[in-house]
């Protein structure tokens, strides 16, 4: 059954325990490969993970003039080929959200693989595996069709794709707003 | 077993040349499930993966948890034993030399064996913690007692959760931290929460407590500050530091007014219900508003909230608990949900959330100045009697009562206590009113310190025992829900470190009291020994074996024997502890808090946590991660506070109290009410806030308030250009 990775953005707590677990995958040489926000320090503790989408068609991988960014068969975008990469840096210019990370000592660009050795068996991605807030999840198709049924209330709320996106992503997000519809229960 | 809606089936990744050892992480008492990693070749400690399959957690972990095994291999352990033969250099990380465990041990007897031939027994004095396992708190008990004779025992729950067990046994006659499993907080339909900064002290809640709100259901916190979860909450009641019992009174007011009261429970189940409900009369929404800053509205529609949900949870931590009144602060919230009975069934009760890993077991088995193993009271002849028939010595020989934690420092003070033995605690971070504590420490005659990391309060010590990390040792600790749960060994002690439990029966045989101690020689052993000290106390955990806990996924107290499954809903048949079965219902006058701001001292002081750093920081502080990203202590103010005193974002200021002053960064934030400022705690050295709290005690926990002080700012002089 194919899972997705699903971004809730209105329970971030800020507790950045996705980049910490984000280093504890195997292939990631323990360094981290996401982001958290905070979104408006001076006025609240609101938050937000930044994490990379796996884009359909990625503006990363398009950017690469040396082919060193695959797409694996599950749709996750991956990290630099070693011998390939050039660091050029381009991918992090094209990428509408600044995601590829670049190693000055390596020359070398590393991203988010969507933990590749974990997703291609099906077990989640160590940000959404310990995620505390169930900010970052791994759902099945299904269970994300029911989230957007819940949310999608016609106001902007929902948004996975075009024309929000740069383009449609593999991971889906719910912009703030997870509350907006819910029935009181009295 | 408990398993829910979160509770998935997902395998783990196992790496080739690596094993993985269940267990639990070493911080807080959410004691998230976790696996560590294990080199198959090295046999060490390599990272972690996540334990999907504990009923609790899921698999998820904060950011501690996630680092928590960087500790046991990290560059700062201690691998020897280490002795400081001049004492002028006390309270400085400089002099140790490296001894043998001969050496240490030796000079350990003979020093304690001076102290009392020449000042009684008493003259010596165990500090104790409970981040550590139920064996080893248990057997530190029998080892202040037994092995050095003296009634002068206390530990780091004082700091922590002394109010919380306070005030359920005034209201149940019992405490147990949660009424409920962790399991059923997403099903119910209103959390309450009163000083818990949820998001951060225990993160691994939230995925439960924001279900709550999808549901449909309400979520109130009560906080001077506006934290992570105050931010989402239906409702945020933001009142004054220090003011929370006039709140609980303002609402229970308000349940019984507006007839949210259930009358048939409060006549078969408790009492104390006509006395509580004259003396909250006068809490009237705007004479409650007028003591705590919230407004009326907000208090109305709490208690409209509370009282309407079908299913309730009250929930609270430091925040109520650190006070000086933190045992009627709790009293006085648990008081909602006796007088709507919304206690003692399933998806509704009172919960505390357990600040260190094992809170709740190891403030119930006997480190308490005057607690016996199994909640038993040092001051009864039978229980005394019963845990004598255990230890194997005759009721005279068993020492009175003792004093509480930060009286202790008192009488170090008062040279009445010489000498100290301290173990899993670091009091010179943690301890309010520094200045005075950490000068007792440095005047006392003899001082012994087991840590894995030169701590703060090791510096002061004598000599340096090296203790494990929580991986290198195995036993039990009890979680946030009252779930007895297996820690497990996933590698040999680091050098020439030994668990608390071994240091303690060897130097028990040195003191000359083998005979009570030499039969231990595994945790196993401590652990067996302990079952029986615990059995027929409240707190009874005879039935609690290492096989069934690992069966049934931990197991609950009460659990009485090999037959019982222990007991996940307290109460559940409506019978409370007092010897009536009857709850009792509090009449509790308000308090303000000690110091109220002045002129002098216009500000409120409050302090607490940050998500990344557990307790005193000693070990957070050294896990790059975490160091990176809360690196020191600030102390965050109003934009419109900040401005009354010029003071900017990031710029360096003076804060002093009338105990002390201390330097921070300002961080300006709205999140904050604007007649208060709050600083961290975890740091150590001159970035310690606790230089500045204030040690007023609460009568009965004796908790110090360090949630509530007054304080005064001031910007630092420019510094003069040549
Ligand atoms: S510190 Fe507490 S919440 Fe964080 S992983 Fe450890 S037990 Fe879980």
């Amino acid at each position: 059954m194919k899972k997705r990775l699903y971004i809730e953005l209105e329970n971030c707590i800020g507790c950045r325990s996705c980049l910490a677990a984000c280093t504890q995958c195997g292939g990631h040489e323990e360094r981290n490969r996401n982001y958290v926000y905070d979104v408006n320090p001076h006025v609240n503790r609101q938050t937000m993970p930044l994490m990379c989408l796996h884009c359909e068609n990625p503006a990363c991988a398009r950017s690469c003039p040396a082919q060193a960014i695959q797409i694996h068969e599950t749709g996750a975008v991956l990290s630099a080929l070693v011998e390939k990469c050039i660091g050029c840096q381009n991918c992090t210019i094209a990428c509408p959200y600044g995601i590829p990370k670049f190693d000055e000592e390596q020359n070398l660009m590393y991203k988010c693989d969507l933990c590749i050795d974990r997703t291609k068996d099906g077990i989640p991605p160590m940000c959404a595996s310990v995620c505390p807030s169930n900010t970052l999840q791994w759902l099945t198709e299904e269970e994300i069709e029911q989230k957007q049924r819940r949310h999608d209330l016609d106001n902007d709320k929902w948004v996975t794709s075009m024309p929000y996106l740069e383009g449609a992503t593999n991971v889906k997000v719910n912009l703030p707003g997870i509350l907006q519809g819910t029935e009181k229960l009295f | 077993m408990q398993r829910d809606k979160f509770f998935k089936e997902i395998e783990n990744v196992e790496h080739p040349n690596e094993k993985l050892i269940k267990t639990h992480c070493s911080y807080c008492g959410m004691q998230c499930g976790m696996n560590l990693r294990v080199n198959t070749a090295t046999n060490k400690i390599i990272g972690v993966e996540p334990r999907y399959d504990w009923p609790v957690t899921v698999g998820k972990m904060c950011p501690k948890g996630v680092t928590a095994y960087q500790q046991t291999n990290h560059k700062d352990r201690i691998l020897r034993p280490l002795i400081r033969d001049d004492a002028s250099l006390k309270g400085t990380k400089e002099g140790f030399r490296e001894a043998s465990w001969e050496e240490a041990y030796d000079l350990i007897a003979e020093k304690f064996g001076e102290l009392q031939q020449n000042y009684g027994k008493d003259s010596l004095s165990v500090f104790s913690g409970v981040s550590m396992t139920n064996e080893k708190c248990y057997l530190t008990g029998k080892f202040a007692r037994v092995a050095l004779g003296t009634r002068y025992i206390d530990y780091n729950g004082r700091f922590c959760m002394s109010s919380a067990a306070g005030g359920f046994l005034r209201s149940f006659g019992v405490d147990r931290g949660s009424t409920l499993p962790w399991t059923d907080i997403h099903e119910t339909d209103c959390l309450f929460i009163a000083g818990s900064n949820t998001a951060e002290c225990h993160p691994t809640s939230m995925f439960r407590i924001w279900n709550v709100q999808e549901r449909g259901g309400y979520i109130i916190v009560v906080d001077p500050r506006e934290t992570p979860i105050a931010r989402r909450a239906d409702l945020h009641l933001d009142l004054k530091p220090g003011t929370d019992l006039a709140l609980a009174n303002g609402i229970v007011h308000l349940l019984v007014e507006k007839g949210y009261a259930d009358e048939e429970f409060v006549n078969q189940h408790t009492n104390g219900f006509e006395e509580t409900k004259e003396l909250v009369k006068q809490f009237t929404p705007e004479y409650t508003s007028h003591l705590t800053g919230v407004a009326p509205e907000k208090i109305e529609r709490a208690a409209e909230i509370y009282g309407k949900a079908p299913n309730a949870v009250v929930m609270f931590a430091r925040g109520i608990e650190q006070q000086h009144k933190g045992v009627d602060n709790v009293s006085g919230y648990t008081n909602m949900a006796l007088v709507t009975g919304k206690i003692g069934r399933p998806k509704s009760g009172v919960a505390t959330f357990t600040g260190q890993g094992n809170g709740q077991g190891g403030r119930e088995h006997g480190q308490k100045s005057d607690l016996l193993p199994g909640y038993r009271k040092i001051t009864n002849p039978q229980h005394v009697q019963e845990v004598c028939n255990v230890w194997g010595i005759t009721p005279e020989e068993m020492p009175k009562a003792g004093v509480s934690a930060y009286e202790m420092f008192e009488l170090m003070d008062q040279k009445q206590i010489r000498g100290l033995y301290l173990l899993c605690s670091n009091p010179a971070v943690s301890a309010p009113n520094l200045n005075f504590v950490r000068n007792a420490m440095k005047n006392l005659d003899f001082m012994v310190c087991a840590d894995f990391y030169l701590s703060e309060s090791a510096e002061f010590a004598d000599v340096i025992l090296p203790s494990v990390t929580w991986s290198e040792d195995e036993g039990t600790v009890t979680n946030i829900e009252g779930r007895i749960i297996k820690i497990n060994k996933a590698q040999e002690p680091l050098g020439e470190s030994k668990p608390d439990w071994q240091m303690q029966v060897e130097l028990a045989e040195r003191l000359g009291k083998g005979e009570n101690f030499a039969h231990l020689k595994t945790a196993k052993d401590v652990a067996e020994e302990f079952r029986l000290a615990s059995k027929g106390g409240s707190a009874d955990y005879y039935g609690a074996t290492w096989d069934k806990i690992e069966k049934q996924d931990g197991v609950f107290w009460p659990c009485k024997d090999e037959g019982d499954e222990g007991t996940p809903h307290m109460f559940l048949d409506k019978k409370f502890y007092h010897p009536d079965g009857k709850a009792q219902i509090c009449a509790l006058p308000y308090r303000p808090p000690a110091e109220e701001p002045c002129e002098e001292y216009p500000l409120r002081l409050t302090t607490g946590r940050v998500v990344y750093h557990y307790l005193s920081g000693n070990q957070t502080r050294r896990i790059q991660f975490l160091k990176d990203m809360c690196p020191e202590p600030y102390v965050e103010v109003h934009p419109e506070t900040a401005g009354k005193y010029n003071m900017e974002h990031d710029e360096r200021i003076r804060l002093y109290t009338r105990r002390g002053e201390a330097i921070y960064k300002v961080k300006v934030t709205e999140a904050i009410r604007k007649d208060t400022v709050f600083v961290p705690y975890h740091f150590g050295h001159e970035e310690s806030i606790n230089l500045l709290t204030i040690p007023a005690l609460d009568p009965k926990s004796r908790m110090p308030e360090f949630k509530a002080c007054a304080a005064q700012m001031e910007k630092l002089e420019p510094k003069k250009v040549l």
